[in-house]
């Protein structure tokens, strides 16, 4: 009897509406920050492409002068040959060439070939160069490359998006709890109490899952909301 | 006489008819329309991976083009040199023979010869098409693979290339996805309309803006199956 006539009573109605209304807030709150959310990742995803593009700017580079070292290294060693052989070949002119090649011409050509040519932890035991070392020495001496992560961005970015997803889930709990709070406004006697319940525990379940979200992401991305 | 005027009276119409039906399906629409969007963002977020994805891989193509350039130039270079330098040798070994062995111009060439093939020599350790088994010659005096050195200096480059048109791929079927749900929400919000529209309406009318409505809902329902299955 007094079950049936506070369910009949005007102060249900209000809370229903009451409901309602922080239920429509936290639908647009929510539906705010799934923006900035998305805003984030677009940013970060943004980020990752700008710094990719420098970085592989900056690897061009390290290629180009790792090849163009290699070349003039290659043309030091060919012509450290032609002298060794002029050298040895006993002829008077050819071995006075030598010496003249070995003072004039060949130190420009290590200069050319440096460090290559110079920097023993570049020599390979067959007298080669090995090339792959000398591209990674420049990447490492490049100190605005090292700072330029694109694969860093794009987990941010990541991260961003799987957040969008997952309060986008919960905010579809916030509009299933919206329908059940609705029937209970429209609903008879009977059924209003339990739609209720309903749909104000759909908005519990909804309102944690927004937090969890939250807090766990915020974690994930180190701090960064 | 009373009885028969009671029953020729007619009952008046309930002006709330279907008004509880019409919120039913009102609040309905408006749980797949927040389900539709959520399929929606899901699909941008998809195509806005995909297209990160595709640029990047873009940017690593064109990359590793540019270097796979600078190192065939390297490689071209170092064995024309040698094969330059080799057949000098060979040229001037066979200059120094028809002068005669004691002439001053065979012992130049032969000198000549010596010096071009201690070049040649030391370019062969350079070049990748001598130092490198899956392209060195198999047999002494054959030519280098160069048909091996081509597909493997290009393959790095077709295989980012590769990973690039399968990022777009992606990129263009979300996008289509997305764009479709935005189609669909088109629709949803035309089904809100038409419900709306019926709860101001007469309650015979209200039903069939309702049965509209509906209809509307159950075409938004059933393309937004279809697309979620494709």
């Amino acid at each position: 009897m007094n079950n049936s006539s506070w369910t009949d009573s005007p102060r249900l109605d209000i809370i229903i509406a009451a409901l309602i209304a922080i239920v429509s807030t936290t639908f647009a709150l929510a539906a705010w920050r799934i923006n900035m959310v998305s805003s984030n990742a677009g940013d970060a995803s943004r980020q990752g492409i700008l710094n990719g593009i420098k970085k592989q700017a900056f690897t061009n580079e390290n290629w180009r002068q790792t090849y163009t070292e290699a070349s003039s290294a290659e043309t030091y060693a060919v012509y450290l040959a032609e002298v060794d052989a002029l050298d040895a070949s006993g002829n008077p002119a050819a071995v006075a060439q030598a010496a003249n090649l070995r003072q004039y011409l060949l130190p420009n050509l290590q200069l050319l070939a440096n460090p290559l040519a110079t920097d023993p932890i570049y020599q390979n035991p067959d007298g080669t160069y090995n090339l792959q070392k000398r591209f990674d020495a420049l990447e490492a001496a490049s100190p605005d490359l090292r700072d330029l992560d694109p694969q860093a961005s794009f987990q941010l970015a990541d991260r961003y998006y799987a957040e969008q997803r997952w309060l986008t889930v919960a905010t579809v709990l916030l509009a299933i709890s919206l329908f059940w709070l609705a029937l209970a406004e429209i609903s008879g006697k009977r059924m209003r109490l339990p739609t209720l319940i309903i749909g104000a525990g759909v908005y519990g379940v909804g309102l944690v899952a927004l937090a969890v979200i939250e807090v766990l992401f915020y974690f994930l991305r180190g701090g960064v909301l | 006489m009373t009885e028969s005027n009671s029953q020729s009276v007619p009952q008046p119409v309930n002006p709330d008819r279907y008004k509880s039906l019409v919120v039913v399906l009102t609040v309905i629409t408006t749980v797949i329309t927040a389900m539709v969007a959520g399929l929606g963002a899901d699909a941008n977020i998809r195509a806005s991976i995909g297209n990160r994805d595709s640029q990047q891989y873009a940017l690593l193509a064109a990359g590793e083009l540019h270097r796979q350039g600078l190192q065939s130039a390297y490689d071209i270079n170092v064995f024309s040199g040698y094969l330059t330098d080799a057949q000098e040798a060979t040229i001037m070994q066979l200059t120094a023979g028809q002068q005669g062995s004691n002439s001053q111009v065979a012992a130049d060439s032969l000198l000549q010869s010596t010096v071009d093939q201690a070049r040649a020599d030391t370019a062969q350790k350079f070049s990748v098409f001598y130092t490198d088994s899956r392209y060195a010659p198999k047999t002494s005096g054959g030519t280098p693979d160069m048909q091996a050195y081509l597909t493997d200096s290009t393959a790095a480059a077709k295989n980012l290339v590769t990973k690039q048109n399968a990022a777009a791929d992606d990129y263009n079927r979300w996008n289509h996805k997305g764009d479709t749900y935005t189609s669909i929400m088109a629709i949803l919000a035309v089904t809100l309309f038409l419900f709306g529209l019926a709860q101001a309406l007469s309650p015979r009318l209200r039903l069939l803006f309702a049965v509209f409505g509906v209809i509307a809902l159950a075409a938004a329902g059933f393309w937004t199956i279809l697309v979620l299955v494709s």
